[in-house]
């Protein structure tokens, strides 16, 4: 935006549609997962009920956080999990960088959290000498390519396959040229095992939490969260506040809704529930708030906090096919980020409620019904109030105001316009004009509607 | 005053008023369905194979002839062990110790019961007692998993009461719960479940990617291949040999 130095989303969007047939690409193969996703939810019957019933089950948990947090607290010290809490991204950054210096250990791996991506604890950790490897497939590609994944649920999704091979010729020396995922995928995985086998701290995201229980599921279909926990002497589990629900018969609900709505997968291969270290292992959670409980006070925008990722909103998203994650310069893109980054920095993420057409698909498809278009468009109300709009729009937004509140400029400024368009087009088809860019104008009538009312009311 | 309590009462001062939890949802299945053929399509669609068998004799027949190359075969079935150790080189297994995950990374083919499995996504339910090794599922290079062809539960619904009375059972009779201390001989069975978990895990499929342009891979981390046995003894087996 305007107030900070950093490139806007559409500015960003922009970069990313030089390249057509790319963009082109990448909105058919978000649009192929999206309508896999279409297809296994239509072949649950009670779907709906599903939806509603974990949209409710979130409700609950919301209304009583404080509780359900003590209690996961209880439970899972009990199990002999070790429980942190952050306040912030530093704090949850300190934490794990002090449980790795304990162990007096300089290498990690990571399997999939989108949290430690919210935290820079990468950055953080490379800046104290420790070497993390993430091991999720394609959050590796991205961070041999020294970027942030694009995608929650899809990290490369922007990248072909072709540069792969690319990148992985030059850093796991597979055969020049050779672009077959087969091929590429076998590389990874015998460069990554090397990785599990001698590492002995690993760190891994949190599906859900349940606070009856004390204990956590992760779901991945690679498998590398599990290689990761199971052969470390130390496993740390980071997780937003959020992630708890009551019960652990509600896995149930959650489980069925998650990777139907992600990828269209039925379930994802693993979904592994930790409850215990096991014998001289140490475990660790890690709550982390940065942010989360004052969001949940904003009544308008705490709906977004039943968020569990799946990402199906991103998919359908006729914005973000076309303008790519990176676009959203935020940990999380797509509908939900933007929803939920403004709450982090209002300034800073101004643009992204901007970055939407409200047709509300991103609701329809969310498997925890967060109205997600309703709070971009709310959004969009509270930044322009706190005056974080961009100042072209402003400005614009400040002479139909002016125009629309008074009948004389309305009608002249009509008749103007159209005048304008059918006598001198190329004042307004032309590059200064920002609609005009991506848009065919129409042809414009000859008179207006009221100049056709007066004319025809009589007859 | 620390994170810990900071952040509880900033949760308490900015949560809404109390929402009640919505009545339990279990489903809408038909009870008396036969879920074998629901399990079996699921499952091959997700890149799995199944079995129906009729006991553990045609379980070694069929796995002599699918993993003709395995030299490290380990199992928690001690219906199974002898076939195990008779297909391994007796070095290769020795050096494989329970307590140790790292030794695992050379096994070939792991044959693990499972609780039981679920109609509406192939998976099936394993708790730690039956892994030998937390790892060894991921880590084998192939995985068997058995369970009784009538465990099969029509949705994750049903799959979490069934764990909650796997629970009650196990905690009926605590002598099921040690640890499983050597390879062979402990007495997991599909017919003796062990359901208290310090860790379990539903699996669905070979371990998979789709990252690289969303080509589906079977193989990333985990197992290059599932097969999961359906263990009908009422089953006849002519036909089959």
């Amino acid at each position: 935006m305007s107030s900070s130095n950093h490139k806007d989303h559409p500015a960003l969007a922009a970069d990313f549609n030089k390249d057509e047939p790319r963009v082109d690409w990448h909105d058919e193969t978000l649009w192929w997962v999206r309508a896999k996703r279409d297809r296994a939810a239509a072949q649950v019957p009670d779907w709906e009920i599903l939806r509603d019933t974990a949209s409710r089950i979130k409700d609950n948990v919301l209304s009583n956080l404080s509780g359900y947090l003590r209690q996961f607290e209880e439970e899972a010290t009990r199990n002999g999990i070790v429980v942190h809490w952050a306040a912030d991204a530093k704090e949850h950054n300190d934490i794990v960088l002090s449980i790795l210096r304990n162990h007096k250990v300089d290498k990690m791996v990571k399997s999939k959290s989108m949290l430690t991506e919210e935290c820079h604890l990468n950055q953080h950790l490379h800046d104290n000498g420790i070497e993390v490897v993430d091991t999720d497939l394609g959050e590796r590609v991205v961070q041999l390519a020294e970027e942030p994944p694009s995608h929650i649920v899809l990290p490369c999704i922007h990248w072909k396959k072709e540069e792969i091979g690319e990148l992985f010729h030059k850093h796991l020396g597979t055969p020049k040229g050779n672009a077959d995922p087969q091929l590429l995928t076998y590389a990874a995985r015998l460069h990554l095992r090397e990785k599990f086998l001698t590492r002995r701290v690993a760190l891994t995201g949190v599906n859900f939490a349940v606070a009856e229980t004390g204990e956590f599921v992760v779901c991945t279909n690679e498998g590398n969260a599990d290689m990761g926990a199971h052969l470390a002497d130390v496993h740390i589990a980071s997780m937003g506040i959020e992630k708890l629900i009551p019960q652990r018969r509600h896995l149930g609900v959650f489980l069925r809704l998650l990777t139907r709505s992600a990828t269209g997968q039925p379930i994802t291969t693993y979904s592994s529930h930790f409850k215990r270290p096991r014998p001289g292992q140490e475990m660790h959670i890690v709550l982390v708030d940065n942010g989360r409980s004052v969001h949940l006070g904003r009544k308008d925008f705490r709906n977004s906090l039943k968020c569990i990722r799946c990402a199906a909103c991103f998919n359908t998203c006729p914005v973000y096919r076309r303008s790519g994650g990176h676009s959203y310069h935020t940990a999380v893109a797509g509908p939900i980020g933007s929803i939920l980054s403004p709450n982090l920095d209002m300034k800073k993420y101004a643009d992204l409620p901007f970055a939407s057409t409200l047709c509300g698909s991103c609701s329809n498809v969310c498997p925890v019904k967060i109205d997600i278009h309703e709070q971009l468009y709310k959004w969009r109300q509270v930044i322009v109030q706190a005056g974080n709009a961009p100042a072209a729009k402003t400005a614009a937004m400040k002479t139909m105001t002016w125009v629309l509140s008074n009948p004389g400029v309305y009608h002249s400024a009509g008749k103007a316009g159209r005048w304008f368009m059918l006598n001198v087009p190329f004042t307004v088809k032309n590059k200064l004009n920002a609609w005009y860019l991506q848009r065919e104008l129409p042809e414009p009538p000859k008179e207006s509607f009221g100049q056709w009312y007066k004319k025809n009311k009589r007859s | 005053m620390n994170s810990r309590d900071k952040i509880l009462a900033a949760v308490k001062a900015n949560q809404p008023e109390p929402r009640d939890l919505p009545p339990h949802h279990n489903g809408s299945v038909a009870p008396a369905e036969d879920l074998t053929p629901k399990f079996i399509t699921i499952l091959e669609a997700i890149g799995g194979a199944a079995f129906l068998v009729s006991g553990y004799d045609r379980i070694a027949t069929i796995l002599r002839e699918q993993f003709p190359g395995a030299k490290r075969i380990v199992t928690s079935c001690p219906q199974l062990s002898a076939f195990a150790a008779a297909s391994s080189a007796a070095a290769a297994l020795a050096a494989i110790t329970a307590g140790n995950p790292h030794s695992f990374e050379t096994v070939d083919l792991a044959i693990l019961p499972a609780h039981f499995g679920v109609a509406e996504n192939g998976a099936c339910w394993i708790t730690e007692s039956q892994m030998i090794e937390r790892a060894l599922p991921f880590i084998t290079q192939n995985l068997a998993l058995i369970i009784p062809r009538s465990s099969i539960v029509p949705t994750m619904h049903q799959a979490y009461d069934r764990i909650a009375e796997l629970e009650t059972e196990a905690l009926a009779n605590p002598s099921d719960r040690r640890r499983p201390s050597d390879l062979g001989a402990h007495p997991t069975s599909p017919q003796a479940p062990q359901a208290p978990y310090g860790f379990a895990t539903f699996i669905a499929g070979p371990s998979k990617t789709a990252d690289i342009e969303q080509s589906l891979v079977l193989g990333a981390h985990g197992p290059r291949s599932l097969t999961v046995f359906l263990l009908d003894e009422n089953l006849s087996d002519a036909g089959f040999f």
